[in-house]
This record gives C-alpha cells, structure tokens and sequence, in this order.
C-alpha cells in the first residue's frame, strides 16, 4: 500500500504536468468559454479529490490497529453532519450557475453567420455552400470544410441516414447530426473560429461500420482569402462522361441496404467495358476498382433510390482486381472484378 | 407459495399480495412506457393523428364498446367471487370465477374479431404501430389473466379455497382489476381523447 | 461443499450432486449460482475488452476488422452490465439478505430459481449472435435508427433484443422476491432501521429495478416491432421518432447505473465498520442519502442527451449535480468511521478502502459531465469512457472483489489466502488506473469513443499502449484470485462462524449456514446484534 502511495504521489502529478488533462487550445470564442469553465469545474473537482483522498490516507497510516482495545464507539453528530451536507450544496451551486453563465454566452446567435450545410451520412460528410458548391468525403479522402475565420459560422446540420456527430476538438463543443422526422428543424452549431488553421475534427457518435473513418478538416482562412476561395473554390472537377461505344461489353451491378446485389463480376480481358450501377437507396454510391493499392478507375457518386448510371472502364489485363464503394468500403461493398 | 416456504404471519398484508403488488407496480411501469410514446408520437405527428389515410374511423361500436363493458363485468364478478369465499361460499367462488373466465375470453374474441374489422395493420403508419402494440400488450395481459382464472378455476373444483385460505384468489383478482384499469385508460385514449 | 455443523436433514432420499444444484431452490445455492454464472460472463466480457484494447494499442486495424470490433464493444458493455455486474450483486444479495435480516430463505424460492435460470438462457441468446453471422454491434445503448432492421439487417440485434427481454424481466420477477423479503421476512426485532445497510442498498436497488426495467422492455419490444413487424416507433423515415429510444433507454439507463454502484456502496458500509471496529458513523443519514439518490435518479436522464439538441439542459444539469450531495455524503459518513477506528487491512478491507478512492474520481468526473457546456466537448470521448469505468470497475466491480473476499468464509466455510488477496488488489489497483486514468485526457484531448482506429498522427498512441499494458494486468491480477478461490475450496484453513468479529447476522450462524439458517438468533437490538452479543459486557447499549 505504501508503495503505492509513493508511486503514486510521484506519476500522478507527472500526468497532471504534462498537460493532457487540460483540454486543447481554444481556437473558437466558444471554446475559450468552455475551457475557463472546464478549469473552474475541474478546480472545484480537484479541491474535493485532495481533501477527501487526504483524509482517507491520514486515517489509514494513522489508524492502524495497533492493540486489541476497542475504539470510542461514535454513531453520529448532527452538527458535523449538516456541515458536510451544506459544503457540496454550495459547490455544486457554484457549478451550477457558473455553467449557465457559459451555456447562455455560448448558445447566443448572430443574423450574419455564414450559413454552411452539413450533410453526414453513413459514412462521410457533405459540406454545402449557399454558392451551390459543395464538397463530398469518403473513408479513404476526407473532406475539408473551408470557413471564414473572425466572422460568426452557422452549421446546419443534417442526415437522412442514422445519428452522427459533429466534432472539432479544438472547438470544444460538439453536436449531433440527428435525422429528425416530420418538418423538425434541424439541429445547428455556431461558432467564431479565432485564428486561421486547420483544425481536425470527426464524427463523435457511433453510426456503424465505418464511424471511425469519418474524419475530416475545417480549414479556417482569414476573412478575404475565404471570399477569394469561394469565389472559385477549384470545383473538384467532375471527370468528363466518355461516350460510350454502341458494342461495348456490360455488367449489371446494384446496390441496396449498403450492400452490393453482387460480389463477383467478370468481365472480358484487354477492352474496355461498362458497369451499369443502379443505386436503389437514397444512400450514395459509387464503383470504384483498385488493383492492390492502385486506383485504376474511380466512380462519380450517385444517390438513389432508383439512379443509374454507366462506369466506362478502360481494358485491364487478364486477373483478379477489387471493386469498391469508396463511401462504404465494407465487405458488403467489396467484391472480385476478374478479367478474363 | 411454495411448500417450505416459512410465511411469517406478523399481521399486516399477506406475501403473496405484497408479491403481487410489487409485481403490478412493474407493470404500470410497463404500460407507461408505451403509453410514454404513445404521446411522444402523437405530439410529434404532423397532419391528422388516427387511423392511416384510406382506413375506416375508429368507432366504438359495435365491437370496442360492448367489450369495454364486458370486462368491466367481468371485475365485478371477479370482486363478487372474492367477496363469496371471504364468506366461506366455494360453491359461489366456482360460479363466479367461471363467470369471470368466460367474460375474459369473450373479450380476446371480441378484441381478435376487432382486428380483423379495423382495416389497417400494424405497420400502417405511426398510429397503426401504437394501437396495435397498445392493445395486442393488453390484450396479452388479459390473456395472462386468463391462465391464472383457469388455475383457479381448477382449484376451486378441486374445493382448495375456504374463508381463511385463499390469497390466491385475492393476488389474481388484483391482477385482473389491474388489466380492466389499463385497459379503461387505453379505450378513452385511443377511441376518445386522441 | 463442508460444513462445520451437522445440517439437519433436508432430503429423505439421496439426490446426484448436479441434480441437486439444478433444481436447488435455497437461497444460499441459488445466490452462489448467480456468483459463478456472473463470473463466467465477466471472463468472456473481460476477453472482449482485451481484444478491445489489443486493436486499440496502436493505429491501424492490426487484429479485428470494424465489424468485429463493434461487436466486441457492444457484446463487452452488454455482457458486462446486465450478466455480470448486476446480477453478481443479486448473488451476493440472495445470499447475504436473508441471513442478514433473520430469515430462513427468500419469500418465493421457486420464483427465485427461476429468476436465476433465466440469466443464462437471456445471456445464451445474447451471445447466440455470434453464431449467426454476427453479435449486435449498435453499442450497448442500441441508438436507433442505428439498430433498424436497414442499417442493422443481422439476427445478431434480434438476438440482442430478445435476451435482454428476458434478462429484464428476470430481474423484475427478482426484484419482487427481494422486496417481499425484506418488507415481510424481518426476523423479530428487526426493524427497518436496525437493518444492515447493505440490506437497504438493496432494498433501493431492487425498488430502482422494479419501476426501471419494464420501461427498457417496453422499449426494446417495440423496436423488435419496428425490426419485424414494420413498426414505426423509432425510424424517422416512416414517421418515428429516433429520440424516443434515447429518453427510454436512459430512462432506464440512469437508475441503472445506481442499481450497479448501491450495493457496492452497501458492502463497503459493512466492511469499514466490522474493520474499523467503529459502528457506521450517520446510519440514519446514510439510510436517507440512498433513499435519496435513488430518487433523484428518475429525473437525470436526459443527461446522456445533451448534445441531441433536444433537451432543457438547466434542469438536467441541476438535478445531475444534485445527485453529488447524497453520495457526498457517504463518502465523509465513511471518512468518519474511519476516523480514530482501530484499522485492520485484509484485502475485503483494502478493496474497500479501493472503492472509497476510485469511485470518488468517477464521481468527480461525473459531476464534470454534468455540466452541460464541459459535457458538449467530453460527450462521447474517452472521458466518458474513463467514467464509466471508474465507477463500473473502480466502484463496483472493486465491490464485487470487496464482497468476495468478506462472505467467502461464510459461504464455504474457509479462509482465502491473505497474501494471495494483497497480490490481486495490488495488481488491480495498479492495472487499473493505468488503463483508465489515461483514458480522461485522451477524451480530453478529443479521442472519440467506439472508434475501430485512429490516426498515428493525432497524438493518442502513447497513451493508448499505456491502457492497453494496463488492461493486460488487471487480466493478470485475476490469475491470483482464482487459483485463490480454487485451493482454499480445496484446502483452505476452516472459517469459523465469525472469523472477522462481523458485526450482522449472517455471523451468528455457522459456515455455512444449515439449510434454514439459524437454529436460534441474538437479540436485535441495534443494526449491530451480533456485535452487541459479543461487547454485551462493555458497552451498555442506550
Ligand atoms: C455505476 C455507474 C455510474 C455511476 C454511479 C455514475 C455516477 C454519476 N454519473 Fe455517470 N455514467 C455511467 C455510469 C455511472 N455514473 C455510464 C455507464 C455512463 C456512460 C453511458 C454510455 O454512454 O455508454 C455515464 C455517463 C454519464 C454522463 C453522460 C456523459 C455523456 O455521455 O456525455 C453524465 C453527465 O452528466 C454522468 C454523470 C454522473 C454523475 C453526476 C454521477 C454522480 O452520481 C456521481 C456522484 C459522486 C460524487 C460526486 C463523488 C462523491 C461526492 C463528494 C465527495 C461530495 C463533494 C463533491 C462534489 C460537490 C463534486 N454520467
Ligand atoms: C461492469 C462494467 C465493465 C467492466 C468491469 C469493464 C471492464 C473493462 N473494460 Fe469496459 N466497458 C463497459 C463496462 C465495463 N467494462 C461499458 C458499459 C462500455 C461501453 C460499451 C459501449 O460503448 O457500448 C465499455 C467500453 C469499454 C471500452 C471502450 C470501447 C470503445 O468505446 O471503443 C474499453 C476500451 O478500452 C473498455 C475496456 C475495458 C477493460 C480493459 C476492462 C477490464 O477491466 C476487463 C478486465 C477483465 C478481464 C481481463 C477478464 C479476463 C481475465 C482473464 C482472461 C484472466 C484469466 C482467467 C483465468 C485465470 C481463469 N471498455
Ligand atoms: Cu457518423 Cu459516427
Ligand atoms: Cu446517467
């Protein structure tokens, strides 16, 4: 026990000094708020662990059983009683109004946010513009939100799918992606963002599968280099639709309840062929085919619940390749291409 | 209940009542839940709350009312069976806990009959999920209910129960008033108040 | 199993040893299968945790694909809660209360067998999962639209759903036969408040799960509708409403956690005094706190929702805190018993002084979260997690070791090893606070829970192979407790009624007790009788 107490006493405070236990630097005007009333709360928590664990360390060295007499036999004392009822009623006052001060200041709204739309879905983002831009992540390449720093942002939040979670910890305040039914308005996060950067941030509420996979990056620019940016924010530039030659080989592929009708396709090898995809959810989807690591050919996405659409892919040699939904890369989005 | 069980008489509430107090304390509990999001669904729905467009209205008649009133016999009889072995009448009991499981089981009937009338089913939109899981819950209570009335029954012909001895009874008569109560606040639920 | 007494004759013919386990319907087997049934389940919850932590040490799916992994989370926080940590403590309650209050069994031992053989077969088709195509995996908390048939076609769920049904109303059937017995089977003499404290932990607990675990069934049944029957309960996309499951759940969830952490809290209160030779410093305000606590827990559960955007976060936040003050009071009630007591450290008493310093950091933190703005960062971080392991582990499970070491004298007639005891609380309590105590500052720092992986370059990875290297030594602690147990069945040093000079009635009796418990009792006096019996010259009770 003494042993431990010593170890104690020397790596809990090296923990403590490391800094981690603090949250990480506030980069928001909220987020400032929340980390002055975390170490106000974390003060008061760290006061009553001392005392307590203070007391329970002197009465363990000090009362040991040293003979076989037996102790005064105390069963109670009122007074002491209502003392050490009153002393966490007013700690827990204290924490009480104190968070309402930092709720009422953090929940206020501006009329001139920048209003972005937030779609998360199974699982990735989409970030939308009122510009009409707007930008799509999967597991593999997360997206990165683009946001004006110094001016008010104002997210609406929205999913069709399960719940996620909008989550920067540098921000220190998160939000759930709820698909609410029936006309309730969707949920919404504002903030300030305080200094330009780029922040990480990830889905906080388990949606299934690939919940760990929904990352992504707010890139927070000054006021004016964000305006030039959405002026021409480099559309990531839909690749062209090829026309298609009138006898070109077709495979059949759909997909429903994230799972593809399918997990073995075979095509003929050294000319060029078609996936005909049909999405027959309001999920999205695509095709992709890798060879190992290698992408060979990437799918535009497409979201149902009944949209088709035709992958032209180019001749691949005789062997085996792997075909993907770049959003749900699960078994049940995976399967075998063989050329042959 | 069992054989070596040593029942302590020290006055006051028999065990097996307290048991099944507690046991009904649960239940409420139970039903409470569903009725909970009864009224969550319906103070979220948007647009008219009953029965999915294209189904007939509810109507009490001629099933939902008669039945009401059929189980609501069927307590008082239930009560008056009590009321007869507390007198040390088994003859009675018999009649009345016969009376009572006949009642019981023309409500099922009554009930099963209804569903077949209403016109719409259970995954026909939000109100269809909570009628169904409303009444069907109930309505498997009832059938509990019934169980318990035939093992009475059984008992009472077999001359098991007299003024003294017969908490039995009593514990399933609760249960049974019990039923008859969740089944009142689902009738002006559903068929009044929605 | 040996008896130090000659127990009367209970069976005219000779029954097989296994026959006679399987159909027992006497509290003390029955209390002792929920032990060995709950410890089982802890094994296999506990794997799961290793499996956990194991994908967790470094970044990158090394062991288990994500599919796996969630599996292993839910199926580790499912197995844990409902078939170990709650059922063990109805264990050691259908064993210990009705010794404690006097009594010759439970008020319906048939009805209590049967709330036992129901844990197996809910926990059997809990884990059936496994076997087609896949356990569960929408986390413990089963979040809807996460668990509809569309994003979770599996019959693992269904599987899920329908064992924890059961598993409920077992424990509701139980919950009726512990309130009966205690409010009807008292030994003379014995009042309400001359009870032992455990036995009114467990009376709050037993109340908690009676009124909170028919409104999980109800909640559950109906998203086996939605699941089978085309319901529309939960799925926002035919008109649910998604939040509903989440008030349901926590409903029941928030008393739940207190139905875990009471009886613990109750073993505790009977392990400082007997070992501080000190009666309970503040019985009656001790009595009034639990009672307290478990009120307050029907009106905190939205508390788990604060950032769904949808509840009034004033009032939860409030009540949350509130709760701080009962157990606050608790805490300084046992400081005071310790105070100028005469302190023996056997490992009941160490793992309960464990409790007393590990639970009050899940109370701290818990406390932390309750604040609605702190919450919006922590929500769903590995704070949280810290959390709920330290008041799970650091409180309860701790009282499960605490409760072990204290009646396993009685229960079997022997004496564990102490030194072996010492080891096993070392360990733990080592093993523990490294697994745990990193995981505060990794939520702090913003590692999300019920992640499969995590970037290399986020900063979490040290502290994620510190959980890790903590979690393998708890599992090694538990080597020393078993071979513990195993050779002092075999061979330990014998008991004696009262090894410990206890202070309730479960010492007046032999070990272990003859089938109807006691062949006469002491005097009730005080929520001390036996204490009282033994100090009847010293002390002149008031
Ligand atoms: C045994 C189980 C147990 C216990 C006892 C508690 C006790 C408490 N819990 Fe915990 N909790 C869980 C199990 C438990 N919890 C679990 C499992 C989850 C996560 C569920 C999930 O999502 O999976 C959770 C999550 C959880 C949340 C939600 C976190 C989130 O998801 O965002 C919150 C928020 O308020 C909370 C608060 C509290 C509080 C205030 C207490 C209080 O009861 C603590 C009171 C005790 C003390 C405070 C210590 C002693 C007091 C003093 C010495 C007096 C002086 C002190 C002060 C005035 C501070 N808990
Ligand atoms: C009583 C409750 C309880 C207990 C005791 C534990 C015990 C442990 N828990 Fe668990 N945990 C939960 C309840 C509990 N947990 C809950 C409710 C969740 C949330 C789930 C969710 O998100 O849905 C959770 C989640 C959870 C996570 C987060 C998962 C995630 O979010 O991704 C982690 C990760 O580290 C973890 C780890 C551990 C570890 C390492 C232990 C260890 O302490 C376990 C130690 C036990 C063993 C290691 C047993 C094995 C022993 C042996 C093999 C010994 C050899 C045997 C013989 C000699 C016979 N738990
Ligand atoms: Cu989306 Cu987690
Ligand atoms: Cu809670």
């Amino acid at each position: 026990m003494k042993q431990l107490i010593r170890l104690a006493a020397v790596a809990l405070p090296a923990l403590l000094l490391s800094g981690c236990i603090f949250p990480p630097e506030p980069k928001t005007t909220e987020a400032e708020e929340v980390r002055i009333l975390f170490l106000v709360i974390f003060a008061l928590g760290a006061i009553v662990f001392v005392g307590v664990e203070g007391f329970l360390l002197y009465a363990v060295v000090r009362y040991r059983r040293r003979d076989d007499r037996l102790p005064v036999q105390h069963h109670g004392n009122t007074k002491v009683e209502i003392v050490w009822t009153v002393i966490p009623t007013i700690i827990v006052l204290i924490l009480f109004v104190t968070s309402m001060f930092t709720l009422g200041s953090i929940s206020a709204r501006s009329d001139d946010a920048t209003v972005i739309e937030v779609e998360g879905f199974q699982w990735q983002w989409t970030f939308r513009y009122d510009t009409g831009y707007e930008v799509t992540g999967t597991p593999g390449d997360p997206p990165a939100m683009v946001v004006p720093a110094g001016v008010p942002v104002r997210l609406v939040l929205r999913s069709d799918d399960v719940i996620h979670s909008f989550y920067v910890p540098a921000f220190l305040v998160k939000k759930d992606v709820v698909p609410f039914g029936q006309g309730q308005a969707p949920n919404e996060l504002e903030f300030t963002i305080t200094e330009p950067g780029i922040y990480r941030g990830q889905c906080a509420e388990f949606c299934g599968d690939l919940h760990a996979d929904m990352t992504f990056t707010v890139d927070a620019r000054s006021e004016a280099e964000y305006a030039a940016w959405l002026e021409d924010p480099g559309e990531p530039t839909p690749t062209a639709q090829p026309s298609i030659p009138e006898d070109t080989f077709v495979v059949e592929l759909s997909a429903e309840n994230i799972a593809f009708s399918t997990h073995e396709l075979t095509v003929p090898a050294n000319e060029p062929f078609v996936i005909r995809f049909t999405n027959l959810e309001s999920v999205q989807h695509n095709v992709s085919v890798y060879d190992n690591e290698e992408t060979l050919f990437e799918g535009q996405a497409v979201t149902g619940p009944d949209a088709t659409i035709d992958y032209l892919i180019q001749p691949l040699d005789a062997g085996e390749y792997t075909f993907i939904c770049d959003f749900h890369p699960i078994a049940e989005m995976t399967g075998t291409l063989t050329a042959e | 209940m069992s054989a070596q069980a040593p029942v302590r008489r020290e006055g006051g509430f028999p065990i097996p009542l307290v048991g099944m107090l507690l046991f009904i304390s649960s239940e409420v509990m139970f039903f409470g839940g569903l009725f909970a999001a009864y009224f969550n669904a319906r103070a979220s729905f948007e647009g008219e709350w009953g029965p999915p467009p294209g189904a007939p209205e509810l109507e009490i008649l001629p099933i939902a009312l008669p039945i009401t009133l059929i189980l609501l016999t069927s307590s008082l009889t239930m009560h008056l069976g009590v009321r007869a072995i507390s007198r040390g009448n088994s003859s009675r009991l018999r009649l009345w806990l016969v009376v009572t499981l006949g009642l019981g089981i023309l409500f099922l009937i009554g009930q099963a009959y209804d569903y077949t009338q209403i016109g719409f089913g259970i995954s026909d939109g939000v109100f269809g999920t909570v009628f169904y899981t409303l009444t069907g819950f109930h309505g498997a209570h009832v059938f509990g209910g019934v169980v318990g009335l035939t093992i009475l029954t059984a008992r009472a012909g077999a001359g098991q129960f007299s003024a003294r001895n017969h908490v039995a009874v009593e514990a399933v008569s609760y249960y049974w008033h019990f039923v008859d109560v969740v089944w009142i606040a689902l009738f002006t639920t559903l068929y009044f108040l929605r | 199993m040996a008896t130090t007494t000659a127990t009367p004759g209970s069976s005219a013919y000779e029954r097989s040893w296994v026959l006679d386990w399987l159909t027992t319907v006497d509290h003390k087997k029955i209390g002792v299968l929920y032990i060995a049934n709950s410890f089982l389940f802890f094994f296999f919850a506990g794997l799961l945790a290793l499996v956990i932590r194991s994908e967790l040490a470094v970044p990158g799916l090394q062991f288990v694909d994500e599919s796996t992994f969630n599996q292993s989370f839910t199926m580790h926080g499912t197995l844990m809660i409902f078939l170990f940590i709650v059922p063990i403590f109805s264990g050691f309650a259908n064993y210990v209360v009705p010794l404690m209050i006097g009594a010759p069994d439970m008020a319906f031992p048939r009805i209590n067998a049967l709330s036992f053989w129901m844990l197996p077969l809910g926990g059997g088709l809990i884990i059936a999962g496994y076997l087609v195509g896949g356990a569960a995996a929408g986390g413990w908390t089963g979040y809807n639209p996460l668990t509809q048939e569309r994003f979770s076609p599996g019959d693992g769920t269904d599987l899920w759903i329908m064992g924890l049904a059961v598993v409920g109303t077992a424990s509701i059937l139980g919950s009726v036969n512990f309130l009966t017995t205690i409010f009807k089977m008292r030994a003379p003499g014995m009042t309400l408040f001359r009870m032992p404290i455990f036995v009114w932990t467990v009376l709050v607990t037993q109340a908690l799960i009676l009124l909170a675990t028919p409104v999980i069934t109800a909640a559950l049944i109906a998203l086996f509708i939605d699941r089978n029957y085309g319901g529309s309960f939960f799925d926002p996309s035919v008109g649910g409403d998604p939040i509903l499951w989440q008030h349901l759940f926590w409903f029941f969830g928030h008393p739940e956690v207190y139905i875990v952490i009471l009886p613990a809290l109750g073993v505790v209160s009977e392990i400082l005094p007997v070992f501080s030779r000190k009666p309970l410093f503040g019985y009656a305000a001790f009595v009034w706190a639990t009672i307290g606590i478990g009120l307050l827990s029907f009106s905190v559960w939205a508390h788990h929702m604060f950032t769904t955007g949808v509840v009034f976060l004033p009032f939860f936040t409030f009540m949350t805190a509130l709760i701080a003050i009962p157990t606050g009071v608790k805490f300084f009630n046992w400081l005071a018993t310790l105070w100028r007591g005469s302190l023996v450290f056997t490992s009941a008493m160490l793992f309960a002084l464990g409790i007393v310093s590990m639970f009050l950091i899940g109370g701290i933190s818990g406390v932390m979260l309750a604040s609605a703005p702190v919450d919006f960062h922590l929500q769903d971080t590995y704070f949280v997690v810290a959390h709920l392991h330290y008041v799970f582990f650091g409180g309860a499970a701790m009282g499960v070791f605490a409760s072990a070491y204290y009646w396993f004298p009685k229960m079997s007639g022997k004496l564990l090893n102490e030194t072996l005891g010492r080891i096993h609380f070392a360990l733990l309590f080592i093993g523990f606070n490294m697994t745990f105590f990193v995981q505060h500052m990794l939520g702090i720092q913003g590692m999300p829970r019920r992640i499969a992986d995590y970037a290399p370059d986020a900063g979490w990875t040290e502290m994620n192979l510190i959980s890790t290297a903590g979690a393998f030594l708890i599992a090694v602690s538990m080597v020393p407790f078993v071979i513990n147990v195993v050779t002092s069945l075999m061979n330990g040093r014998k008991a004696g009624d009262d090894p410990w000079e206890g202070n309730t009635l479960e010492w007046a009796t032999t070990s272990p007790p003859p089938t109807y418990n006691f062949d006469s009792l002491p005097p009730i006096r005080s929520e001390r009788p036996v204490f009282d019996l033994r100090h009847r010259d010293e002390v002149p009770h008031p």
